[in-house]
């Protein structure tokens, strides 16, 4: 009801000022952005402008227009990918929420939880672990159209000259663990002078990549429930104290302030999501491995993003439509391309080779399959850009070559406590 | 001001223009006023519906809580006030912003001021340096910045240059005690050329004589630095620090882009903060609230400087 | 202070600025370069002042990964309409605040310079709202109406009334004895002689336009209106990794024409600055 009342006031400024601006003839033909009754259009905000990507979404945009005569236009509105969840939110403060949009898994509690989302078509062929951060109280508020396995690039030339085992011959002796990757790390920082490891967008800021590494040690940032902080727990602390180690002592991972690009040939290893196989050249001689194991063995990881229909939008049904169209099986299929799908349908080596020419069958098999299946997710929480940030702030004070590892993380735990106790 | 009373005498005045005793309405003083109104009319407008309007309504918003995403909006009192005065992150927030500005204020009118005395002295050439120094000023702010951004990576030009002269530098932007100084010096010699112009011209308008008295009396360059240029391009300093002091207020793209507000929040100044609170945390309410703070910072500080100068600019023309 | 230099004074005056200049140039210089390195070159330690084998790969995919040459246009056709638009407005309004009374003058000369000092961040949100109510969301419109008649074209307003108050009385007296109404008197006398001041604000108008970095972010989201500081955040891969070197390629065609019609024009440009008439 309040936000009737603001509304009135906000037109009634906006009145105001119209006259205003008409008076000094310096009003524009602008009309109107509300909706009419007529044919309908719709908006989709993206946050990759990438012309294939597009290329794709076009397609389904178009065939579906061709079966539903009613929906005039489907718009594709690319937000910037680096403050993507504001610009959106702030669209939808100004009141022109898009109709659908694509949805970061970092900030899918904050949108499933607000009633922002309408629910959506549920299909049983979707993996249940994919769909868990996108439901709430049984019900499906985004279609998880991306779930993509993290794994290691390794450039296999860099490692030869490093004189290290490549990762295939330890994966044989059944020793591809976190331990070696930092030996093997250092030795090409040695030997070459080039990075050993990056954990690739981390870049000291983004800490929930870090999950890839944590999780090998069962340490988690905070409970599944979100209430209890994971950081000062033991495990957490061990982690944290043998990649401070890797960092700052051993010198086998990215140092902070510095920058170094897997892809450009700059780092021997990379940890991020088979979707970056695209920005392998031939540069190089390169391999595709799963995460090295920790202490706890093996583990996975994913990164997801959704497909949502906003709550607010004035043809909501209509878009909830095309969502559906979009993400049925038949262009699902289209979808994985470049998006890996986490269906029962499509999680086979063959299917997914047919789309990802550059990773072989094996590479797929071990890394993706297995790593969707049973992958956790990086840390998610309500209020995730607050937490986010307090966690990014608190871990600052661990990238020093002296910090107190303990001292630090008890004080992360500290900071972020009134946010997990909302 | 006596002229603008005098009856219009071309063939557009009024009709019966100076034939009564009362006076028509439509008198050349009134059509000036009318003038007057006229002219500033667009800008007035334009002040009122794209500054003032959004401002009452940004004081409206910091009384509300507003969540953007569950589409909720209701009035909370002054619960965003007291959280003011509660928050504990915001006691770092204005010393970041204190020396940010105060940092940059200093830097910028000193190192702009100096460069100006450099190349006022009588040398060739002096136009290629002018140039040089003002060459920023038309540089893209996030190009600029971007490439700073590289610059002072550890292992990025900066260090490289230091490094030849034995020098190993420090991680710039990662560490707590140079982060913010990084900022103020990208932020400085982007723009220090601006001020730098302005000073020269001032420089320039102070009548030669006045030293070569000076010079006479025995004064030396320093001396007469303090006690003849300094007081006479007094005005300039003042509009200079004016304009410095409330752009330093307003950094975001150098911080968002450099920094991000980091390490350990060492680079949040308010209007990042303020962009963090309202868009990043959806705390829209809040968000308004800071605006509301910052509003009221900026409006104290140019009032004070206003004031300070009667007792300090030399002459006001 | 401007008195004859021993030759050893100039040496070490010319030592001092070359030494200065080095900030303000080298990283132009090293942005120039290095869009010419392949990406793995970027960040070679010690840095090559030179790259080795230049190639022009990075420009093209400038041009590949975005509508760059549309954005271009966008950037520049906006920033020159806010231009002449701040000039109008801010002429007039300045003109009458200096050289016009009316009741209320002063009261009103207030309330415009509060846009002074008001932050465009403080007032976002609510601006987002009213352009969205007038249907002008991810058009320019927001990007020109703002500057030309809210708070950035009060700086202008500003300057052009410092600038005409200092202007002698005598030559408009003489203009109205001649029977010169007030817009005639303002466009044939004032506004020939403000010149310096109107060069000066059309500087400082267009480098702002041309810098604006936050509200086309909020306003704008098809690549194709897209002002340039928004493009140059965008040269990252789908997934937000950034692509180092045709950043840079990037950065270098947005820095270097501009800076070219600078160094070619930089005697009006400069000077015109300095005759702000707020000496």
């Amino acid at each position: 009801m309040n936000s009737h009342r603001q509304q009135r006031t906000t037109k009634l400024a906006a009145l105001a000022a119209t006259g205003l601006l008409a008076l000094t003839a310096c009003g524009s033909g602008g009309d109107s952005g509300g909706s009419d009754d007529g044919p309908v259009s719709l908006r989709m905000t993206v946050w990759s402008g990438a012309p294939e990507h597009l290329k794709l979404l076009n397609g389904i945009a178009d065939a579906y227009r061709k079966s539903h005569p009613e929906v005039k236009s489907i718009k594709f509105d690319v937000l910037p990918v680096e403050n993507y969840t504001e610009t959106l939110t702030t669209r939808m403060a100004g009141g022109k929420a898009p109709d659908l949009a694509w949805i970061f898994e970092n900030s899918s509690l904050d949108f499933v939880s607000s009633g922002a989302l309408k629910e959506v078509k549920d299909d049983p062929d979707v993996l249940p672990a994919a769909k868990r951060i996108w439901q709430q109280d049984g019900k499906l508020y985004a279609y998880p159209f991306s779930t993509s396995p993290f794994g290691v690039f390794v450039n296999l030339d860099m490692l030869k000259k490093s004189g290290r085992p490549s990762p295939a011959e330890l994966i044989k002796q059944g020793k591809w663990n976190w331990d070696e990757v930092t030996k093997t790390g250092a030795a090409v920082h040695a030997k070459t002078g080039r990075t050993g490891m990056v954990i690739r967008d981390f870049d000291y800021k983004a800490w929930d990549n870090l999950a890839t590494y944590w999780d090998g040690w069962g340490a988690e940032a905070w409970s599944a429930d979100g209430k209890t902080c994971g950081f000062d727990k033991p495990e957490m602390i061990e982690a944290m104290t043998s990649l401070h180690k890797a960092i700052f002592d051993d010198e086998a991972m990215l140092a902070p302030g510095t920058a170094a690009d897997f892809f450009a040939g700059e780092a021997a290893m990379t940890v991020t999501q088979m979707s970056r196989a695209s920005l392998l050249t031939d540069k190089f001689k390169w391999d595709f491995v799963p995460l090295p194991e920790g202490p706890k063995g093996k583990y996975a990881v994913i990164g997801q993003a959704g497909i949502a229909v906003l709550a607010k939008s004035a043809h909501a049904d209509a878009a909830a439509e095309f969502q559906a169209f979009m993400t049925n099986r038949e262009n699902s299929a289209k979808l994985g391309a470049y998006f890996p799908q986490a269906r029962t349908s499509q999680l086979n080596a063959a299917t997914l080779a047919k789309s990802n020419a550059k990773l072989s069958e094996e590479q797929l098999s071990s890394v993706v399959i297995d790593g969707i299946k049973s992958g956790k997710v990086k840390p998610v929480h309500m209020g995730q850009a607050e937490i986010y940030s307090a966690v990014r702030s608190g871990l600052d004070a661990l990238w020093k070559p002296d910090a107190d590892v303990q001292k630090v993380l008890t004080g992360v735990c500290s900071s972020i406590k009134p946010q997990l106790e909302q | 001001m006596k002229t603008l009373e005098r009856p219009r005498t071309t063939a557009a005045g009024p009709p019966g223009d100076g034939t009564r005793a009362g006076k028509p309405f439509w008198t050349s003083r009134r059509r000036d006023q009318l003038a007057g109104y006229l002219f500033i009319a667009p800008q007035l407008v334009g002040t009122v519906v794209f500054v003032l309007i959004p401002l009452v309504l940004v004081v409206w918003y910091s009384f509300h809580e507003w969540n953007v995403l569950a589409g909720t909006f209701h009035s909370v009192g002054t619960d965003n006030y007291q959280k003011l005065f509660d928050d504990p992150k915001l006691p770092g927030v204005l010393q970041a912003t204190a020396y940010f500005s105060v940092g940059l204020v200093v830097l910028n009118l000193s190192l702009a001021l100096a460069l100006a005395v450099l190349l006022n002295q009588k040398l060739r050439g002096s136009v290629v340096f002018r140039t040089l120094f003002f060459s920023p000023v038309v540089v893209s702010l996030v190009a600029w910045t971007i490439v700073w951004g590289f610059l002072l990576q550890k292992n990025g030009g900066i260090n490289a240059g230091l490094d030849l002269i034995g020098v190993k530098g420090p991680n710039w932007l990662r560490s707590e005690g140079t982060s913010m100084l990084s900022a103020i010096v990208v932020q400085c010699f982007k723009n220090v050329g601006l001020n730098m112009v302005l000073f020269l011209a001032a420089l320039q308008g102070v009548p030669r004589e006045l030293y070569e008295a000076a010079t006479v009396d025995g004064a030396g360059r320093w001396r007469q630095f303090w006690r003849i240029t300094v007081p006479l391009i007094s005005p300039t300093i003042l509009l200079t620090s004016i304009i410095t002091v409330v752009g330093s207020l307003q950094v975001f793209a150098q911080i968002a882009v450099l920094t991000q507000g980091g390490p350990s929040g060492s680079t949040t100044v308010l209007v990042y903060y303020l962009y963090q609170q309202a868009f990043n945390f959806h705390h829209f309410g809040y968000g308004a609230t800071l605006s509301v703070l910052l509003f009221v910072i900026v409006l104290v500080l140019t009032v004070i400087q206003w004031q300070m100068r009667k007792k300090w600019v030399f002459h006001e023309s | 202070m401007s008195r004859k230099l021993s030759t050893r004074a100039k040496l070490l005056l010319y030592g001092v600025l070359i030494v200065l200049c080095v900030p303000f140039v080298f990283p132009t210089w090293w942005m120039a370069t290095s869009s010419l390195k392949p990406a793995g070159d970027i960040f070679a330690f010690p840095p090559k002042l030179f790259p080795d084998d230049p190639e022009l790969d990075a420009y093209r995919k400038v041009f590949e990964l975005q509508p760059f040459g549309q954005q271009y246009f966008n950037s520049m056709y906006i920033a020159i309409v806010v231009t002449l638009g701040t000039l109008a407005v801010s002429s007039l309004a300045g003109y009458a605040f200096a050289r016009i009374r009316f009741p209320g003058q002063n009261i009103l000369f207030l309330v415009v310079l509060t846009g002074l000092l008001i932050p465009s961040e403080v007032t976002i949100v609510p601006l987002f709202q009213l352009f969205h109510d007038w249907g002008m969301v991810d058009t320019h419109w927001p990007l020109i109406l703002v500057p030309v008649l809210g708070a950035p074209s009060v700086l202008a307003t500003f300057i052009m009334r410092q600038f005409f108050i200092a202007l002698p009385h005598e030559l408009e007296e003489a203009a109205r004895m001649d029977g010169l109404g007030r817009f005639a008197i303002y466009w044939r006398i004032a506004l020939p002689l403000a010149r310096p001041a109107l060069s000066a604000v059309a500087i400082f108008t267009f480098l702002h336009s041309w810098n604006l970095y936050l509200e086309p972010i909020v306003y704008l989201s098809t690549p194709e209106m897209f002002t340039l500081p928004q493009a140059l955040t965008q040269y990252v891969d789908a997934y937000g990794g950034p692509m180092w070197n045709v950043q840079l390629a990037a950065a270098s065609l947005t820095a270097l024409p501009v800076l070219a019609v600078f160094v070619f024009a930089q005697r009006q440009f400069v000077e015109g600055l300095a005759h702000t008439g707020l000496k």
